[in-house]
């Protein structure tokens, strides 16, 4: 039971370890299309990131880093602040950028 | 017509280059290329590189044709665009720009070429659903003088995303001073624009084509 329990905690460690780099970033002034493209752009650049999804509907900008890097929230309010943008929040989670994709794809509930 | 057509030949070409903006700053090392066919008074291509989001680099070619007394200006320039002002907000942004170049002009009633002084401004609001732009264009030489002022309110029937199409119901108006209009140019545009690509063409209030199209990359 006591063994049983550590694995149970090791696997979720490890599971949260493999999707923790998804950054999600809120920001302000995200409008139109080529705020989008030159945000997104500006991120693609970074050899930190594996990929990038940004969504006007929620004013999000998600960056996923690729296996074992990380990106400093001082770069992250850097890279916005170069692209012309105010970055509101940012906030580190276990969603892969894929997984948001597809979420917002999907019509509103 | 035959003059834009060649404006965009040239553009064309110069795609594979690297150069080209309809904000004058689209966004921070974007390359914008734009071009516009005025109701018959006015065509105009332009190029732009921003190394930064609050500058950009580049030139143009404008050709003001009067329906007045058949006098023209062709004026190739180079230009500085500087973003003075950004508000972010949650659901909108607005933007003060000012711009201002140099160049040499051909005009109809003289010979020769002179040199031609470029200053301009805009302010501009815009939601997922309203835009609005006010633009002055000042062009002047030792023996000529336009301005160019453009007015536009648009209206989104939905509010698109990043990967949907841009719609939008434009109305503008547009004053031409120095012998090149009478009055106000209106026009009614529908305009269409996703990812890198903005299209908008529609007529003016007495059958006139007017239409843009720009590619930001």
């Amino acid at each position: 039971m006591y063994k049983s329990a550590i694995w149970t905690c090791l696997l979720l460690l490890a599971a949260m370890a493999a999707n923790a780099g998804t950054i999600e970033m809120k920001v302000n002034g995200l409008v139109c299309a080529f705020c989008a493209q030159g945000i997104e752009k500006a991120f693609r650049k970074n050899p930190a990131v594996a990929d990038v999804v940004v969504s006007l509907e929620d004013k999000l900008v998600a960056v996923q880093t690729k296996e074992g890097t990380d990106i400093s929230d001082q770069e992250l309010r850097a890279t916005l602040t170069d692209a012309g943008y105010d970055t509101k929040s940012i906030e580190r989670t276990d969603t892969p950028v894929a997984a948001i994709r597809e979420r917002l794809k999907s019509p509103p509930k | 017509m035959k003059r834009f057509i060649q404006c965009a030949a040239v553009a064309a070409l110069s795609l594979p280059f690297g150069v080209a903006a309809a904000k004058p700053i689209a966004f921070a090392r974007g390359t914008t290329v734009m071009g516009e066919y005025g109701a018959g008074t006015m065509e105009e291509l332009q190029v732009f590189y921003a190394p930064r989001y609050f500058y950009s680099v580049g030139g143009g070619h404008l050709a003001l044709d009067s329906d007045i007394d058949g006098r023209s200006r062709d004026i190739t320039y180079a230009r500085f665009n500087y973003l003075v002002k950004r508000w972010n907000r949650e659901d909108s942004q607005a933007n003060v720009f000012a711009w201002g170049g140099v160049g040499r002009a051909s005009l109809s009633e003289t010979a020769g070429d002179e040199t031609a002084w470029n200053a301009g401004m805009q302010l501009d609001y815009e939601t997922r659903r309203i835009y609005t732009s006010l633009k002055t264009d000042l062009y002047e030489g030792s023996s000529f003088s336009n301005r160019v002022g453009t007015l536009q309110l648009g209206f989104a029937p939905y509010e698109h995303d990043y990967e949907s199409i841009s719609t939008w119901f434009v109305v503008q108006g547009r004053r031409i001073t120095g012998g090149i209009h009478d009055g106000t140019e209106v026009a009614f545009m529908l305009r269409l624009f996703k990812g890198p690509v903005w299209v908008e063409a529609g007529a003016t209030t007495d059958g006139k084509l007017q239409a843009m199209a720009m590619f930001n990359f």
